[in-house]
């Protein structure tokens, strides 16, 4: 091992002499971006209320990702302030934009994952709260499901199978990385400028 | 990475703060920590402007999901995870766009007469060979040497295995050695 000899000491030497000075106002451009953003609260009220019992029927999707032969999720929306449909209603891949709409919406992640003991799902809508809002299986093996009311807006989510995989959606047409270089899912409900 | 001045406010209380809807607290954590992190900030990225952009862009994302920070009283940490992937994003978006940096920009002790070895034209040969590091070598090398952290502690900030840091780091010491042995013997 090398690391101790004298180049290299002297690199860091010199590297930990650097002195850098930002530009005087970047203490307030940082201020004046920050109060640009929504407040910053805790959503476990509002989480609460989102998940609080409701009776909203939804089409058997996991059968329909099965016979199609997906490995994957799937998200069904349901328009909350409307009767509750009786028959099939409109659905879209994870990550499409569903139609504006200005009330919240019900969105039924499907993921299929025939080997796992649990699956949950994490997400800006419930706060990243760690171990996720548990899935439940459906009636097919493997198929695992949980319905979300989302009020229009982007959400970012990825799925966590027994309690440590991080999944993101394989059928999202967009992922990206989070802060911490994990991948996540993008669904966008309603107005997409949103 | 927790502030440890005794007269200073922790980090938890100041969090607690910000999310119970004090906006101009969060002024606090920016002071704080803009300092502190300056420095591998243009370190990694070869260029104030784009380090002060990284370190912005670091602190809103941070207030953005403050919520999400488990242990407030270890703020300080959990920004600086935040920042070392915008600094690989930023580092991404740049390519092998020249690093612009320039000894206005940085100021160097004026210790030339007591320290030699931290003339101008070694500086810039520093600059340029911690420059054509790779990515991750850099960034090993940086927070194990010069920010003196631990290998957990890269560990966590980072998502690598300590395995992995010690041979980026090793790595990097033998560029870096290679890169300036000759320069260094000339100055003598």
């Amino acid at each position: 091992m090398h690391e101790s000899d004298e180049v290299i000491e002297r690199v860091v030497t010199a590297l930990r002499r650097d002195v850098v000075a930002f530009a005087p106002d970047f203490d307030a451009r940082v201020m004046a971006l920050v109060r640009d953003e929504p407040r910053a609260v805790p959503v476990r009220g509002i989480w609460a209320w989102m998940t609080r019992p409701r009776t909203v029927r939804v089409t058997p999707i996991g059968a329909l990702a099965l016979a199609a032969g997906l490995a994957g999720v799937v998200a069904l929306a349901a328009r909350n302030d409307a009767p509750a449909p009786t028959s099939g209603v409109a659905q879209a891949p994870a990550g499409m934009v569903i139609p504006a709409s200005s009330s919240t919406q019900m969105m039924e992640f499907v993921f299929v994952a025939p080997s796992a003991s649990s699956v949950a799902i994490v997400g800006d809508f419930n706060d990243w709260e760690e171990g996720g809002s548990p899935m439940r299986r459906k009636n097919q093996p493997g198929v695992w499901t949980i319905t979300i009311p989302l009020a229009p807006g982007r959400y970012h989510y990825t799925f966590v199978v027994d309690g440590t995989e991080w999944v993101a959606d394989p059928l999202a047409p967009r992922t990206i990385e989070d802060d911490f270089g994990r991948p996540n899912s993008v669904i966008t409900v309603g107005d997409a400028t949103t | 990475m927790t502030d440890r001045t005794a007269a200073a406010t922790p980090d938890s209380v100041l969090v607690r703060r910000v999310l119970d809807g004090d906006v101009e607290a969060y002024a606090q954590l920016v002071v704080r920590y803009r300092g502190r992190y300056a420095r591998f900030a243009t370190h990694m990225l070869g260029s104030v402007e784009d380090a002060e952009e990284a370190l912005q862009d670091a602190f809103v994302r941070a207030y953005r999901s403050l919520a999400r920070c488990e242990d407030p009283e270890r703020f300080g940490s959990w920004l600086f995870r935040i920042l070392v992937n915008r600094c690989r994003t930023a580092g991404a978006r740049r390519g092998r766009r020249e690093r612009t940096i320039v000894h206005d920009e940085i100021a160097l002790r004026d210790a030339a007469e007591d320290h030699p070895e931290e003339s101008v034209a070694w500086r810039e040969e520093i600059g340029r060979a911690l420059d054509r590091l790779p990515t991750d070598q850099r960034e090993a090398f940086l927070l194990k040497h010069v920010e003196d952290l631990s290998y957990e502690e890269i560990s966590a900030a980072t998502g690598v295995g300590v395995s992995a840091l010690k041979m980026r780091v090793k790595r990097a010491c033998d560029r870096l050695r290679d890169q300036l042995k000759e320069v260094y013997s000339a100055r003598e």
